[in-house]
């Protein structure tokens, strides 16, 4: 997982390049580089953040150049293996994301034929392989050293003394950036907003030749017009707006969030479109595939079908996904990626629809690639999201199951009605626990001085407790632990005590006399219980040692309340241990690797 | 003068409850914070340079100006930490001020009209209002166009001439700030010590809001002025007349009648039978069920109203769930605030995220705490803090 950009223009390239580098951070960050060509090739790059990098780099001169941030898949973070990389002549230069799996016998091959290697990469098999293909052409040569990859990649090479730069993808992310006299590239739309809102999204296997008056692409052998779109973010949208971290800022913006995707989806304007979505007629029932936080929607999502719909659902993770061998084209299947690019996910996409099954994506990036691969895509209209921790992401992910749900034609229209009137309270609850947020600091304050934390839940709030205990350990590096709540005396029971929390995340629905003997077996443990409880549950206020209120909902709808209220939980902790919170360390916003 | 300073800081305690989740000037008036009526009068004369002192809940004032890009100006924060005055709020943005800046509060609501001329005034310079009622405000004595001094809420007015709070500053305006807290009196020291302060009088709009029920009146005053716009959906059997705006995506069912002056926003599902009578506003997401008929007040966002509901002027904030047959007509009251009886016609305020019961009765003059919590067939009446529960 990688970022890299590329400018061609009349600026100066240095400032652009790092100014959209550090927007793509998110993608990864354990080094960086640029490489600036005018008439000879210059590369500056370190294993330091952007920020760092702007301020030692020299002063570059030139109007095209590439640039990288990294984060290690082969090689360790190091000067030497940051990109970009260059060929034996230094006048060729190579930023790549991906993967090249047969990279060790081309360096072997291209060792054998004089080339010299300096870093562990196995990008640089790249610049060599273009380097030995050179024969006026940079295109040619892009396209000749390509041939000989097995692995994903999306690249931007550029040379001195030769005004275009060229790419090329497969499996992996990259977009163009169109503006008057000068054109910018990137792995993601962010890094581009300072600059213009109109992309082109680049095909699997497209090659293209960037210069500041023209784009070229050749698809399939075949010159090609890329198809512009228009990006309706704002350069705001993907900055931090006041907010300390990206975070914060993120929870905050759910209540909008959930109204945009109401607005999108649930408006009352054309009810007779929203019943189209699925037929589950023939279906013997659906398939959820998904990783992190997706994986918790997914989870929720089958609770919901099940109870609206009253079709059986599976839910898979997608990298287990790969060993199972019985899927049946009957199967309606849902693919939940959050980037649209998580290896894993995409892998299970190609996997299902050669089987026949019919695949609905449901992602927050519009021309992704799993909305490409898609038989449908449904977006979740969460705007960028920066912080490696998912949060606004995942609610706008449950509205969009609660919609696929009541889309399904099978269901009553009393129940449609009663559920769509529940949904458009979502943004004022969601409200109501933001404004709850001085409260839940005080438990925050208590929680980051603990070592290890469970997080317990039944049924639809299940999932929730997983979320809940993801979202704590990956920005405070608490252990935390989520689990149903039935499961803790087969073995958790063993490590409560008076120095391990539990929070109880407590509904009023089928499971809640469940959870109240829950709760009171871990008080007999001796175990300090936090509980998630409605506003008004005074029988929970009696059992538990303190309780974190939030408004009441139709229990269907508490996964968005109680979510949010643990995500301000996870985030306060955080911040009182003083963490890096929205670059928790060893995390990367999207997986695009297996 | 290219730059403003704009004091956005301030809580506005007497407008509670609608003031405990947000600042003053984040108050919704026909559809928009008064800080944007302020920020979109600046842009029209050309000042896009904008400083925002913030301080209490200023994370709305973030959420919803971000960069000010979209409002097309360029806005630089400064938070002031704790609210002691209008001076010392000015006082925190003294190391991004220009040489020459216009100082503005934001909760008073403003038009274009209003500063056209004042933005080109020499500094120092007070803009200042004939009203009806100046006890309220700092009433200014003029002599040949320059200030004498500010007397503040006097007891007995000298004239009907008062300041809007609206300044045109040197950077010269912070050596005299210390010890003062407040910008009048930063005036009167100045004055005392021989500087010169031009008063330039506006008849352009000035909307002050003080209490709860002003809202009431602001929203009346701005809804003469709304750009119609009927995007949307109208069934068949809608009658709309007057000024009316409704936002995109909102539906309006058969057989409602909708009567400007009327600021509808978007994702409504109105209807049917449904009557939306002057002078009111309607936030986003909003569901207006059969049979209700509501006048002169103003509707919160993802606030859903139940079937049979008479609402006249009231105020009901965001979120607030409201069963069938609520009643809340208007009436005179005798309404406490701060400790001090105000006689107004008024029907019901309601805060944020309240839950009413069906048939629900309110006094003329209730003011309803956020987040309270009213059981069916209740009658309220008073004033309920926060929290409340009535059972």
């Amino acid at each position: 997982m990688c970022g890299i950009v590329g400018y061609i223009g009349d600026k100066s390239a240095r400032s652009i390049l790092l100014n959209c580098l550090r927007r793509l951070e998110y993608r990864g960050y354990d080094s960086c580089g640029i490489a600036v060509a005018g008439g000879s090739l210059e590369v500056y790059k370190d294993a330091v953040r952007v920020e760092e990098l702007a301020r030692v780099a020299p002063q570059l001169d030139g109007t095209a150049g590439i640039g990288h941030t990294r984060w290690a898949t082969h090689g360790e973070p190091s000067p030497v293996n940051a990109h970009p990389h260059i060929d034996c002549s230094g006048k060729i230069a190579v930023v790549h994301n991906g993967v090249i799996n047969n990279y060790q016998k081309l360096n072997r091959q291209l060792t054998a034929e004089g080339h010299s290697f300096v870093s562990e990469t196995d990008t640089e098999v790249i610049s060599h392989l273009i380097e030995k293909y050179y024969g006026g052409s940079l295109e040619r040569a892009v396209e000749a050293a390509l041939g000989e990859v097995d692995g994903s990649y999306a690249i931007i090479a550029v040379m001195a003394g030769d005004p275009e730069l060229v790419v090329a993808r497969k499996d992996s992310p990259l977009v163009i950036g169109v503006s008057d006299r000068e054109n910018f590239i990137a792995s993601d739309v962010p890094a581009l907003l300072d600059y213009t809102n109109r992309v082109i999204y680049l095909e699997e296997g497209d090659i293209g030749v960037v210069t500041k008056d023209n784009i070229k692409i050749r698809r399939c052998g075949k010159e090609v017009v890329g198809q512009e779109h228009k990006v309706l973010w704002r350069v705001e949208d993907a900055q931090k707006g006041g907010y300390e971290h990206f975070m914060l800022k993120e929870i905050h913006e759910q209540p909008k969030v959930i109204r945009d995707t109401l607005g999108e989806y649930i408006s009352a304007a054309e009810p007779e479109a929203r019943l189209a979505m699925v037929t589950e007629a023939d279906l013997e029932g659906m398939l959820i595939v998904a990783c992190g936080t997706s994986y918790h929607a997914a989870l929720a999502g089958k609770y919901i079908l099940d109870e609206v719909v009253g079709i059986p659902v599976v839910v898979e993770l997608a990298g287990e996904f790969a060993y199972f061998n019985q899927i049946s084209a009957k199967t309606g299947a849902i693919v939940i990626t959050q980037s649209g690019e998580t290896a894993d996910a995409l892998k299970a996409m190609k996997r299902l629809k050669e089987v026949g099954c019919r695949v609905v994506a449901i992602t927050n990036v519009v021309g992704s690639t799993a909305s490409r691969l898609a038989d449908q895509t449904v977006y979740t209209r969460a705007g960028p999201e920066i912080s490696v921790a998912a949060t606004k992401s995942f609610t706008v992910q449950l509205m969009v199951l609660y919609w696929l749900a009541l889309s399904c034609s099978s269901v009553d229209i009393r129940r449609v009605d009663s559920l769509t009137m529940g949904l458009r309270q979502l943004p004022g609850k969601v409200q109501q626990v933001l404004d709850n947020e001085d409260k839940i600091k005080e438990y925050a304050d208590y929680l980051s001085k603990c070592e290890d934390v469970f997080f317990i839940g039944r049924g639809i709030n299940f999932p929730v407790a997983l979320e809940g205990a993801l979202k704590l350990k990956e920005i405070s590096y608490i252990h935390a632990e989520g689990y149903a709540a039935g499961e803790l005396k087969h073995g958790p029971f063993a490590l409560l005590g008076a120095n391990t929390p539990v929070v109880a995340i407590v509904a009023q629905d089928s499971a809640y006399e469940a959870m109240l003997t829950n709760i009171k077996e871990i008080k007999a443990k001796g175990s300090p219980l936090i509980a998630l409880a409605d506003e008004g549950d005074e029988v929970v206020k009696e059992l538990a040692d303190s309780v974190i209120t939030v408004p009441r909902v139709d229990p269907i709808f508490s996964p968005v309340v109680n979510t949010v209220a643990l995500q301000l939980l996870a985030y306060y902790t955080a911040k009182q241990r003083d963490c890096p919170i929205d670059f928790p360390r060893n995390l990367a916003k999207s997986v695009t690797v297996e | 003068m290219k730059q403003a300073v704009i004091l956005s800081a301030g809580e506005g305690q007497r407008l509670r409850p609608f003031t405990a989740t947000r600042p003053k000037v984040m108050l919704s008036i026909a559809g928009k914070p008064i800080l944007q009526y302020v920020v979109e009068a600046l842009a029209q004369n050309g000042i896009r340079n904008l400083v925002m002192v913030i301080g209490y809940r200023r994370r709305e004032i973030l959420d919803y100006m971000g960069s000010g890009e979209q409002f097309g100006v360029d806005i630089t924060y400064v938070t002031q930490e704790k609210q002691l005055g209008t001076a010392h709020a000015l006082a925190q943005a003294k190391e991004v001020t220009e040489e020459e800046f216009l100082v503005l509060p934001g909760d008073n609501l403003i038009e274009a009209d209003t500063i056209a001329r004042f933005v080109m005034v020499k500094p120092e310079a007070v803009l200042v209002k004939r009203v009806d009622n100046p006890v309220r405000y700092g009433v200014v004595t003029i002599a040949k166009g320059m200030v004498k001094d500010i007397a503040e809420k006097p007891e007995e007015a000298k004239s009907n001439v008062v300041s809007t709070g609206t300044y045109a500053f040197t950077k010269r305006v912070f050596d005299f700030i210390e010890p003062e807290l407040d910008i009048p009196d930063v005036l009167n020291s100045m004055i005392a010590r021989g500087k010169l302060i031009s008063a330039q009088e506006t008849d352009g709009p000035w909307l002050d809001v003080a209490y709860p029920w002003d809202i009431l009146s602001l929203n009346d005053a701005v809804l003469h002025r709304i750009q119609p716009n009927l995007g949307g959906i109208f069934e068949t059997g809608v009658v709309v007349k007057g000024l009316v705006s409704v936002g995109k995506d909102t539906v309006v069912r058969s057989n409602s009648y909708i009567m400007g002056s009327v600021v509808i926003g978007n994702n409504c599902d109105i209807g049917p039978n449904v009557c939306i009578l002057p002078a009111t506003s309607v936030g986003d997401n909003v569901v207006i069920s059969p049979f209700t008929d509501i006048k002169n007040s103003v509707i919160g966002s993802d606030v859903n109203i139940g079937p049979g509901c008479i609402i006249q002027d009231s105020v009901i904030d965001k979120g607030c769930v409201i069963n069938g047959h609520f009643t809340a007509c208007s009436g005179e009251a005798d309404v406490k605030v701060d400790d001090e009886y105000h006689t107004v016609n008024m029907g019901a305020m309601l805060g944020g995220g309240c839950d009413l019961g069906n048939s629900v009765t309110a006094q003329p003059g209730v003011i309803v705490g956020n987040h309270s919590q009213v059981q069916a067939l209740k009658l309220v009446s008073g004033r309920l803090p926060d929290r409340s529960l009535v059972v």
